[in-house]
């Protein structure tokens, strides 16, 4: 076929397509199902045109414009995600993302632990540690019998710690997470200095008499903030997993499927932050409030994103 | 300018998509416009918080801040790229838009997924972009995304007749001088270009000149030889 014929014939196909998807600008939503249908069969004819003025004319105008439509009708109408809405995120999407990386997670878990008991047994066996991980300070104030987290609310309003701590625990989980892609490293590293600082601020409060005070204070916000900073680091070292293991798939899907798990669990661990955030202001250091109900509040928050993360979920449908 | 760099990928029933993938250059041009926004966004949220809250809310401002500039850090491109199909500020200004590895539009998930780790590119993504033919950095590999040039698309003439035993190189010569004859200064340039082509149909087709008038303007007569046609 010459040149000029090509152009002829199948310049309307092309005619039309163009001007479905300018019609279709601003969304798909308003197309018929006989508009789509007949869109994605010029989209196939365009491809096809596209794939032979490549290769019989290439450099010429129609090639130049072929390519063009091909681009922004493959943009158009593929890739997308289906969305299912928050309620169904938190309900389905969550949980099975979550429950996928348990091995992780246990993983995090044991790493965590190994090295809060190392920190503490560091700590009582070197009693000068608490001076080098507390400041003078906070070392003082302990021989004085009070901790230094009684400061966060009673040199600022509730509001602005609540806001600083909510911040900057995010930043942590996040970049627990996002770190996950030098090979796992840094998740590993809020593991290990979480536990092992954990570990020695407990073992150094011990020496002074006050571990029960800090009990008090940490019980209501710690126990699910330690939970979210492992979990989203978990999901951090399933993207180093990935990114390192060799399997029968091409890496870069692996990464790109790891990725898009990783990314669930943390966003389902996100809006946990701020709740706590506010309990670790207003309930935490209020020396009001009876041990039980801190500790009741602190297992109640820890149980509702346990049972919300491993609720049982129906058998996933082979796609 | 530079010309545009096209890397193959293979589309839908495995035909060859040649996509315009922006190279490092442009992509950094592009972050450091965003980087230049973000910071004026900053400024003019202390300003504003400032301002407009200190006389009502005096306790709640430092709040404002620390959450306002915690989101626009870790917001703003993801922010952009979700709400406008994988373009941000500094992207539209340099026609760049993400697209995801097959050409398709990348959802809300795989543009959280390459913002995330935008931290960690700011140290590794220009190397990894500059050793890659696709230009990726961390988040694009992770994200399975690609930056490439979306300009839209320009009228162009085509050839509504071909002389017989032209090949692909001469249609595209002839297309393009005939895209730019009109804008081209030097009109006595164009018409002499215009008079060697004019020649060459003459050779090969002297049929398609019947009826033209060479003399006046070279370039009209080609365009009425050879039938063209914006398109």
């Amino acid at each position: 076929m010459d040149y000029a014929r090509f152009v002829r014939l199948r310049r309307p196909v092309w005619d039309t397509f163009e001007r479905r998807l300018a019609a279709s600008r601003r969304s798909l939503r308003g197309q018929g199902y006989d508009d789509l249908e007949e869109m994605a069969l010029r989209y196939r004819q365009v491809l096809h045109d596209h794939a032979l003025a490549a290769s019989r004319f290439p450099g010429t105008s129609a090639a130049g414009r072929l390519r063009a439509l091909a681009l922004e009708g493959t943009r158009r109408l593929t890739g997308r995600e289906s969305r299912g809405g928050v309620l169904h995120f938190f309900l389905h999407t969550f949980p099975r993302a979550f429950q996928r990386q348990l091995g992780a997670t246990g993983i995090a878990l044991a790493l965590f632990l190994l090295t809060t008991v190392w920190g503490l047994a560091l700590a009582v066996a070197r009693p000068d540690l608490g001076l080098t991980i507390l400041g003078p300070q906070a070392v003082q104030g302990l021989e004085e019998g009070h901790l230094w987290t009684e400061s966060l609310v009673t040199t600022v309003p509730p509001a602005w710690s609540s806001s600083l701590i909510a911040t900057n625990n995010l930043s942590v989980a996040l970049s627990a997470w996002s770190g996950g892609v030098l090979a796992g490293i840094v998740p590993l590293y809020v593991i290990l200095l979480n536990g092992l600082m954990l570990g020695s601020i407990f073992g150094v409060t011990l020496q002074y008499s006050m571990a029960g005070e800090l009990l008090k204070f940490i019980l209501a916000h710690g126990l699910l903030e330690m939970t979210l900073v492992l979990v989203s680091a978990a999901a951090g070292l399933e993207i180093g997993r990935s990114i390192v293991v060799a399997t029968d798939r091409p890496r870069g899907l692996v990464v790109r499927d790891a990725a898009r798990g990783a990314l669930v669990v943390l966003l389902g661990c996100l809006p946990w932050f701020p709740v706590l955030a506010v309990v670790e202001t207003l309930v935490s250091p209020s020396a009001q409030l009876p041990f039980v109900l801190k500790a009741t509040v602190g297992l109640a928050l820890e149980s509702l994103f346990l049972a919300l993360a491993l609720r049982p979920l129906a058998a996933e449908a082979n796609p | 300018m530079a010309a545009i760099r096209h890397e193959s990928i293979l589309g839908l029933d495995n035909i060859r998509l040649d996509l315009p993938v922006a190279s490092v250059g442009s992509r950094s041009l592009a972050v450091f416009l965003d980087y230049l926004i973000l910071a004026a966004l900053a400024i003019g949220w202390v300003f504003l918080v400032v301002i407009a809250l200190t006389p009502l809310l005096p306790n709640w401002v430092p709040v404002f801040l620390f959450v306002g500039i915690f989101l626009l850090d870790w917001g703003y491109f993801a922010g952009s790229e979700i709400a406008t199909g994988g373009r941000t500020v500094g992207k539209m200004a340099l026609g760049l838009r993400v697209v995801t590895a097959e050409g398709g539009s990348p959802g809300p998930s795989a543009l959280l997924i390459r913002n995330l780790v935008r931290v960690l590119d700011l140290v590794f993504g220009v190397p990894l972009m500059a050793i890659d033919p696709l230009s990726r950095r961390l988040g694009d590999r992770l994200a399975g995304t690609l930056v490439v040039h979306d300009r839209g698309r320009e009228k162009a003439p085509v050839l509504g007749r071909v002389p017989p035993g032209w090949g692909p190189r001469e249609l595209a010569a002839v297309e393009s001088f005939l895209a730019r004859a009109r804008a081209l200064e030097d009109t006595a340039g164009a018409w002499a270009m215009a008079d060697r082509i004019l020649d060459r149909i003459r050779r090969d087709a002297p049929e398609l000149l019947e009826g033209v008038d060479t003399r006046r303007d070279p370039v009209a007569a080609l365009l009425q030889a050879l039938q063209v046609e914006e398109s």
